[in-house]
């Protein structure tokens, strides 16, 4: 219980939305309630007109209502289901949709935190799937359990109204199918949830190892081995579903049971005070049967809520994002053309961590430069790339451009800067809305004209649907090459002066790297470029190559003067062209 | 509705013959229990004593515990069954994914690989949990006590029987109609769905962009343009629900009205009218119940299909042409490949005569540009493919086998990729994976020998740090090297496969590598596909591709000389135009 509240103490997730919307809401749970009433009353109703018919009435008049209102509650029962259902969907789809503006916010300020690779892309998943979750929780648990909980108070007022004793009996009764039954459920779930999640977990990512080194598990030829593996948590597995379902089983029966009570306790109290003359005895049947189409809403609750423990964990994951408005009173913008980009004195170390990554690191780029940055991996390349963008904050020293600090002008930084980087991503949806992303005011023609100096005219002409064509998820549409350059047709219609290059060459083949590094500088040829590169091909076409090696610069110069004085980037560069003693 | 296939599971002829007969009991359990129910409901409606309406009481609530016992009665019987199945269905999958080889994860996905063996077994268990009982509840329950009204009065029996496929009927026609409505939005409909991960994978592009903060109000719009489509789809699908729902309580509401009349004109008496009250509910409700898990089952049903397609998919047969032990591969060894064609899909040919005669520890380069076939060539080489049979042959030490998916050939090489995978184990378990009851001493030797010794000096646990996905992140080139281990660890295995190892290093690290891979190559057969072109100075002889062909080969300096295809591809690479 406890843990129930500690989940919403803080909670900006699932009760603030409860509010918004009530009228629907308060729709739903009305639609919910009549569904019930209809199907109980269908019964009630019926049992009571055959118990009057069968007195034999003189006249067919005197059972005329109880007839029309078992036709009205047999067509409004279906009627309030479908409007229920409808509405439930509506609410909780709307609430999706304000989720998901939400979440993206949230997700938004830190953009900088995700890279794209496989981890983060799994992370992303979870927060989307956790909002079908939430999604979930209404549909499923909520809902069910509120409309449950109305008609058991209904039920126990208009049972109190008779008599009173009665009525305190099916308060214990059927609060022991609405209220004990659920948690004692949600108590052994929420055991065995986490039992579970650990598990299935552990079985997941051991498959997944397996999988993705099936080649050497075949290789090696341990077939037993790779068997083995399997046995254990397939094991593990299976007993607990057993477990689940046998609490299921016989919870399902208990509920069964309690209800068997409900109706013999129905007939007793029903001998009592339904037997004092004839007319009065015509309502036992009614009462007896209304029991029966009660089960099925009051079972569902336990199921519901017992589903409880994993909706939990998705709130709380969700909770725990920061959803803080972010402060940008001191951003500023350049007024004049981009001049210089300097970085002064930088010292840099990741928060936590030991080692430091820079230690007095001076660059200077003047409007029009190109500088390639070289180094081997793990010596800070991209991070240096982070701090320039002002994506992370120097330890000390500074960023500036033109005499501004990076860190203020953070709003400006699209206009300033344009990046393409090893994966640039393209949205599943037309060539033409992916490249006008760079420029979203920018014409058809001028979107054709980036597209065509990208050398992707020919390409895109050979389609069937043009420039319509779907880019479909990730770009799968397009070769790598071909994705780069996409990409860099963006980047021409957003026109920053200074472009960031993080390898965009790594994951090609020699050939279409150098085709493709033919085309960047060729378009770019007025910008200011960073270029970080793992290797030298294409290396002429910078005006200076420095080397990072242990937090500073250790080689700078043209590649012509390095290439004459420095040993090292001879070796390098021979090596890159294939000569090589 | 019901999958054939179903039958077939071992003993489930028999299971569901005894399901049946629990089920015809069940059914006597409910009439029993609406006969003396109503029995006490009718005692009191003659101001009998509560004395006088124990006994049915009492019998009512046999019934009635009797009924919910069956319940549980066959869920245990079935359960045992549906846990065998599901068992062996993950044993078998796990068999077959072996059988298959990673060439099959490539094409699949590992994603998909994993999900098939545990999320869509776990359907398929869910699936024959719920379709069999309820099916056979459906099929037997509602016509014993039909059955029994119409013993008591045939009109309302009739009724009942005629509305039955009634409802079927609209159920299908409204399900059709739901699916063409949403057939016809099915690919704005998934965009739409797919467009929040879309844009939250896409996020670090939108800001570079800088149109990360106003896309929110497009996620927004696309999300109320998706619930709208949704609402539509669901407006129609509903229906079917409906229809089932209407015909079902409309249909006891218009008993409950014939039962009156029939009372008002004294054709029938209170008991017997009141038992057909009581039972008209439950006559339907096998079919509400089948219908409420009808989605779950279809899930089900498609994984089931899924996981048989997998498990009939054709695995290389004969794979001990060779006998089962390692091949002697030395100076004098052969392995001759003549005209061997591949092609993935049995049209377009990935590999066409392919021509290769290697013999003792050559060198042999494998270049070309991408899509050249160079990796084709090297999982050929490999066994994880198969070539198409009948056209050409390969030879071993002059025996011919089908295909390279030889346990006695896979036993003599180690294949070292462009990432090769590391286990989610420690370091040494990493290095000693071909030899697993190696020693520390010969595992640390190994690893030395690899050039891994400064880096473990690094690492808290030395050998026995825990590496892999989710632990201690290793480079690429530190990847290498442990691959490279393996390899020094285990000098029986004379041949060596390499496919672009070094692509997406950076040059410094790479010409850190070249040094301790060199040695390596010493007393092996070394195939080596690579787009470096330094590499070929240590080749000894060369392979040039392209589009699935050797289009020439020989030494480097035959290739120099000859001013063909290899002289054209070095120069493009190097950016000579």
């Amino acid at each position: 219980m406890k843990d129930f509240f500690a989940t919403f103490k803080h909670d900006t997730w699932v009760m603030p939305y409860l509010r918004k919307y009530k009228k629907l809401l308060a729709l739903t749970l009305f639609l919910g309630l009549m569904t019930f009433f209809c199907g109980s009353a269908l019964m009630f109703n019926s049992g009571y007109l055959i118990s009057k018919a069968a007195r034999h009435p003189y006249n067919i008049l005197m059972i005329y209502v109880p007839i029309v209102l078992t036709r009205a509650f047999g067509i409004g029962r279906p009627a309030f289901r479908y409007a229920e259902r409808i509405t439930s969907h509506n609410w909780v789809l709307r609430i999706v949709s304000d989720f998901r503006k939400k979440l993206y916010q949230a997700v938004e300020k830190h953009a900088v935190a995700i890279r794209q690779n496989f981890q983060t892309g799994d992370v992303l998943s979870l927060l989307a799937d956790d909002i079908d979750h939430i999604e979930n929780l209404y549909l499923r648990t909520v809902f069910p359990t509120v409309i449950a909980l109305m008609m058991y108070v209904l039920i126990i007022i208009a049972l109190g109204y008779f008599s009173w004793w009665f009525g305190l009996l099916m308060l214990v009764l059927l609060g022991l199918v609405v209220i004990v039954m659920p948690l004692w459920s949600v108590l052994i779930n929420g055991a065995r949830e986490t039992q579970s999640r650990q598990i299935q977990q552990g079985f997941y990512t051991q498959l997944t190892d397996s999988v993705m080194g099936l080649g050497d598990w075949l290789i090696a030829g341990r077939q037993k081995d790779f068997y083995q593996r399997q046995t254990k948590p397939i094991a593990e597995i299976a007993a607990l579903r057993r477990k689940d379902h046998q609490f299921q089983w016989w919870r399902d029966f208990t509920i069964q049971l309690i209800f068997g009570v409900v109706c013999i306790a129905l007939l007793i109290w029903s001998s009592f005070y339904w037997t004092t003359n004839s007319a009065s005895s015509n309502w036992v049947a009614a009462f007896v049967l209304s029991v029966f189409p009660l089960v099925d809403a009051f079972q569902s609750v336990s199921q519901g809520v017992s589903e409880w423990p994993s909706y939990q964990r998705s709130i709380r994951r969700v909770n725990a994002l920061d959803t803080a408005p972010t402060d940008d009173h001191d951003q500023t913008v350049l007024t004049e053309p981009f001049q210089m980009l300097q970085v002064a004195d930088l010292d840099f170390a990741y928060p936590g961590g030991h080692r430091q990554i820079f230690n007095h690191l001076d660059l200077t780029l003047k409007a029009g430069e190109k500088v390639a940055l070289l180094g081997p991996s793990g010596t800070g390349k991209s991070t240096l790339l982070k701090l320039i963008l002002g994506d992370l904050q120097p330890t000390s020293g500074d960023v500036q451009l033109n005499d501004v600090p990076i860190s203020r002008l953070q709003n400006q930084r699209a206009q300033l800067f344009g990046v393409l980087d090893q994966q640039p991503y393209l949205f599943n949806t037309t060539i033409m809305n992916n490249v006008r992303m760079g420029n979203e005011d920018a014409s058809d023609d001028q979107v054709k004209a980036a597209l065509k100096a990208v050398e992707l005219e020919p390409l895109i002409q050979g389609l069937p649907d043009g420039y319509d064509t779907i880019v479909e998820e990730g770009g799968a549409r397009f070769s790598g090459g071909e994705r780069q350059r996409l990409a860099l047709a963006r980047i021409l219609l957003q026109d920053a002066p200074i472009i960031i290059l993080d390898e965009p060459t790594v994951s090609l083949d020699p050939i279409t790297e150098s085709h493709l590094l033919a085309t960047v500088f060729r378009v770019l040829q007025d910008k200011t470029i960073l270029w970080v590169t793992h290797h030298l091909a294409g290396v002429e076409n910078v005006d200076q190559v420095r080397f990072l090696e242990d937090g500073a610069f250790d080689m700078a110069g043209t590649p012509d003067e390095l290439y004459q004085t420095a040993p090292r980037f001879k070796r390098l560069y021979d090596l890159d062209r294939g000569r090589e003693a | 509705m019901f999958d054939p296939a179903l039958f077939k599971l071992p003993g489930m002829r028999r299971l569901a013959v005894i399901l049946a007969l629990l089920a015809v009991i069940e059914g006597l359990c409910i009439i029993a229990q609406a006969y003396f129910l109503s029995v006490a409901i009718v005692g009191l409606w003659h101001l009998h004593q509560l004395a006088t309406i124990v006994r049915p009481m009492l019998l009512f609530a046999l019934a009635w515990v009797a009924r919910q016992l069956l319940v549980v009665v066959k869920n245990k019987l079935m359960y045992p069954m549906v846990e065998r199945t599901s068992g062996d269905l993950r044993r078998q999958v796990m068999q077959k994914l072996y059988k298959l080889g990673p060439s099959y994860v490539a094409k699949t996905g590992t994603g998909n690989v994993v999900t098939t063996a545990l999320e869509g077994i776990d359907k398929v268990q869910t699936y024959l949990m719920l379709v069999v009982i309820k099916v056979i509840d459906m099929m037997v329950i509602p016509w014993v006590i039909l059955i029994y009204i119409a013993i008591l009065r045939w009109r309302e029996a009739l009724f009942l029987f005629a509305i039955f496929p009634l409802i079927i009927l609209f159920m299908i026609i409204l399900g059709y109609a739901a699916q063409a409505k949403a057939d016809r939005q099915y690919e704005g409909y998934q965009r739409m769905s797919n467009h929040f991960v879309d844009t939250l994978r896409g996020l670090p592009t939108l800001k570079q962009l800088g149109l990360s903060r106003q896309y929110a109000n497009n996620v927004y719009q696309v999300s109320e343009g998706y619930r709208k489509q949704t609402l539509a789809v669901i407006k129609i699908a509903m229906l079917s629900t409906f229809a089932l729902d209407f015909f079902t309580t409309l249909s006891i509401a218009v008993v409950a009205v014939f039962l009156g009349f029939g009372l008002v004109n004294g054709t029938i008496a209170l008991l017997p009218a009141l038992v057909i009250l009581v039972l008209s509910p439950d006559y339907f409700l096998p079919l509400r119940q089948f219908a409420s898990d009808y989605h779950a089952t279809l899930n089900g049903k498609n994984a089931f299909a899924a996981v048989k397609k997998m498990l009939a998919l054709p695995v290389p047969t004969d794979r001990e042409q060779l006998g089962t032990n390692a091949i002697h591969w030395q100076a004098d060894s052969t392995l001759n490949l003549q005209n061997v064609t591949f092609s993935y899909d049995q049209h377009q040919p990935a590999l066409q005569d392919i021509q290769i005669r290697a013999h003792g520890y050559q060198r042999i380069g494998i270049i070309g540009a991408s899509g050249s076939g160079k990796s084709t060539l090297i999982n050929l080489l490999g066994g994880f493919l198969t070539p198409t049979p009948g056209a050409g042959k390969i030879e071993i030490n002059g025996q011919p086998v089908t295909h390279l998916s030889q346990r006695a050939w896979q036993s003599s090489f180690f294949y070292i990729p462009q990432n090769p995978y590391l286990f989610h184990a420690t370091l040494a378990e990493n290095i000693a994976f071909y030899q697993p009851d190696a020693g520390l001493g010969a595992i640390g030797r190994a690893a030395e020998k690899a050039g891994l010794t400064d880096w473990i000096k690094t690492l808290p646990d030395g050998l026995n740090t825990a590496i892999g996905e989710g632990a201690r992140g290793v480079s690429g080139g530190q990847a290498q090297r442990i691959a490279l281990a393996r390899a020094f660890l285990d000098d029986s295995r004379k041949i060596l496969l390499f496919d672009e190892p070094t692509a997406h290093l950076d040059i410094e690290t790479e010409a850190e590598l070249k040094k301790t891979i060199l040695p390596v190559f010493d007393d092996h057969l070394v195939f080596f596909a690579t787009h470096r072109l330094h590499w070929i100075n240590q080749m000894d002889y060369v392979l040039v591709m392209d589009h699935g062909k050797i289009v020439e080969q020989g030494t480097p300096a035959e290739l120099e000389a000859h001013q063909g295809a290899y002289v054209r591809l070095r120069d493009e690479m190097v950016g000579v135009v």
